[in-house]
């Protein structure tokens, strides 16, 4: 059984546990914070490290990484209920190595004082003693003993893991109130700013993390979400741009003192450090510097590189993100034209050339939430462990058995429909158009409503109501006329490649399609001027139930449609 | 509830030999949908499984 708290009894916050890095957060006044630990960091890096039998964390252990990475375990929040067989060691080559024992991840860490024999630790254990002190550290902060967390989790994350994570967690004497999946908490993190409105919209959360990168398309309706589609990409993330700017400035080394420093573990870890802060002071600057001293044979090295260099040995990289958001909404049967807000989250998503990048794949009516496009943007680092802390304040006041009850799938799995309903509209010169009442791939039962003009005379009105699709039109510029080329100068050989051809492009565009017809009514005596008022409602076995009325009169119409 | 939204389309007249029982005419159903999962989260979530759980309307819901 899993540990509960009487809501009563409960201090909760949000967590967010990463590979590379955590957080920490709670709300004040609904407002949601990210706690700064003991050393003032809020993005405090997953990584435990032990020295004489004195347990560091963090930022000091990441520190440690060089000089004692043996006894410094990091990059292992994938490997919670997962088989040894399955896992992918590649990110701990340079700390603590995974070791195969009875088919369980562990590692072997000297975290005794006086031991000669490091201890076999599983990475349950590892886990439960890294969250244990970033519960101590929300504690401290908080004044308050904290019991209860929303914890964050990839979307590809299985009911293994889950079940580990929440035993880990446990094990630290922290009680789960819910698993939330990581970019719905970044979703969440946007939606509570007072700013925004409940809407219909079509959302892609990217995260770019460390060592993974993970992209979902969430269908956003009326405040509730559902994932469409995901991907995820463990080749292209942050750790292979610090191995770019490593790879650089190795060469430059070599150039100098005929020696690379990738071949000694001590010299390749601070080149990985120090490579990572100077990606990190790229996000900020259009030129960072990288120095170390004794980098390697003695040597100390000193230089620097400008943004645009960067972006162009980091290109591959990032067409790999690009590769990732365009396939992921392939996957989802949409369109980039389809999507309304791009949300960038994790560490990574600081880069500016990802932001740009996208802004040249998105349509101009889609807005990219990244700190370098939108001043507004919330800091990419944050928004999970903000998500999480807001869940976590909603839920608190329920029964662990509440929460579960709805959290279950009785609940959660319902139908979708797959086609906009709305209402035929016709302008004078007779056309008809389609205007949407609710969107496609809302969740039933949903009821929505909406004012629309009558005819401009008033009297008695056709209400038409439709399925409707949508479908990309895409209309080829206008083709030049020929003859002017005739008349052209002698010297004109470049004929083949006139440059004013290339800048017409073709242009795409999302139309509706009016589908089949739902239902027909009549809408009598509206005044001049007037307007209707149509609320549909589509019960939960697909049933749907009509009304329409004008604005502010009696009475009104009303039919059924039986379920499908 | 959230206040409905004001479209700028107009509704055609109604042809004259236009009649429906009740002045409605079902004419189809709706022809497609998928079963998916919604993401147990957030506050209009939190409304969506009390109805589900507590087996009520949108409207007994409004009261
Ligand atoms: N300002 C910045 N500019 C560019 N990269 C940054 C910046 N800040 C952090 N990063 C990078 O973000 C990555 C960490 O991302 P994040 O904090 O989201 O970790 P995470 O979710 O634990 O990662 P994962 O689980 O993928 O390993 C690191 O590669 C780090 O170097
Ligand atoms: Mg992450």
């Amino acid at each position: 059984m899993a540990k509960t708290v009487e809501p009563g009894d409960r201090f909760a916050i949000g967590i967010t546990f990463g590979n590379s890095n955590s957080s920490i957060a709670h709300t004040i006044d609904d407002k949601a914070e990210v706690i700064a630990n003991e050393d003032g960091d809020r993005q405090i890096p997953t990584i435990l490290s032990y020295v004489d039998g004195d347990e560091y964390s963090g930022n000091q252990a990441k520190a440690f990484l060089v000089r004692n990475p043996t006894n410094t375990v990091a990059y292992f929040r994938d490997y919670l209920g997962q088989d040894f067989k399955s896992i992918d060691p590649t990110h701990c080559h340079a700390s603590a190595h995974p070791h195969n024992t009875n088919g369980t991840v562990s590692f072997k860490l000297k975290d005794q004082p006086d031991a000669d024999e490091p201890s076999t630790l599983s990475v349950s254990e590892v886990s439960t003693r890294y969250l244990r002190k970033l519960v101590n550290s929300a504690s401290d902060y908080l004044g308050e003993k904290v019991t209860s967390a929303v914890i964050t989790v990839p979307t590809n994350f299985s009911e293994k893991q889950r079940e580990a994570l929440i035993k880990a967690a446990n094990d630290a004497d922290l009680e789960v109130l819910q698993l939330v999946a990581d970019p719905i908490a970044s979703v969440l993190a946007y939606d509570a700013r007072q700013e925004s409105k409940v809407e219909d919209k079509m959302v892609v959360v990217a995260d770019f993390g460390g060592t993974r990168s993970d992209v979902s398309v969430v269908a956003s309706r009326g405040g509730m979400h559902t994932i469409l589609a995901t991907a995820h990409d463990y080749e292209f993330a942050g750790t292979h741009l610090d191995q770019v700017l490593m790879d650089h400035f190795a060469k430059e080394f070599i150039k100098k003192y005929k020696t690379d420093p990738r071949e000694n573990a001590k010299s390749l870890a601070k080149l990985k450090a120090e490579a990572e802060a100077t990606k990190r002071a790229l996000s900020l600057g259009s030129n960072a510097s990288f120095s170390v001293e004794s980098l390697a044979d003695g040597c100390d090295f000193a230089s620097s590189i400008n943004r645009l260099r960067y972006e162009m040995i980091g290109r591959k990289v990032f067409e790999g993100f690009s590769r990732l958001v365009d396939g992921v909404i392939k996957k989802a049967g949409l369109d980039v034209l389809d999507i309304d807000e791009v949300i960038l989250s994790g560490g990574t998503s600081h880069t500016p050339k990802i932001a740009s990048n996208f802004r040249n794949i998105f349509p101009e009516t889609t807005t990219i939430l990244a700190p370098s496009t939108t001043p507004t943007a919330i800091n990419p680092s944050e928004l999970q462990a903000r998500g999480a802390a807001l869940q976590a304040s909603l839920v608190q006041e329920y029964d662990a058995e509440d929460i579960e009850q709805s959290t279950h799938p009785a609940v959660t799995t319902v139908q979708h429909i797959s086609n906009a309903i709305g209402v035929i509209s016709t302008s004078e010169d007779g056309e008809d158009t389609f205007v949407p009442i609710i969107a496609p791939e809302t969740a039933v039962p949903t009821r929505r409503t909406i004012h629309i003009n009558a005819a401009k005379d008033g009297g008695d009105v056709l209400v038409r109501i439709a399925e409707g699709g949508t479908h990309i039109k895409v209309t080829q510029p206008e083709p030049k006329p020929k003859e002017e080329k005739e008349t052209d100068s002698d010297d004109s050989d470049d004929s083949d490649f006139d440059s004013d051809e290339d800048d017409e492009e073709e242009t795409r565009e999302k139309v509706w399609k009016i589908g089949s017809t739902l239902a027909e009514a009549a809408v009598r005596g509206v005044k001049k001027g007037g307007k209707v008022e149509i609320t549909i409602n589509v019960m939960a076995d697909l049933g749907v139930t009509i009304q329409m009325r004008e604005v502010g009169g009696k009475g009104g119409v009303r039919g059924t449609l039986a379920k499908p | 509830m959230a206040a409905p939204a004001t479209v700028s389309f107009s509704l055609p007249p109604l042809a004259s030999g236009w009649s429906a029982d009740k002045d409605f005419k079902p004419v189809g159903k709706i022809t497609s949908a998928t079963q998916r999962t919604i993401e147990p989260v957030g506050p209009h979530f939190l409304a969506h499984a009390r109805r589900a759980r507590h087996k009520r309307t949108f409207s007994e819901d409004d009261r």
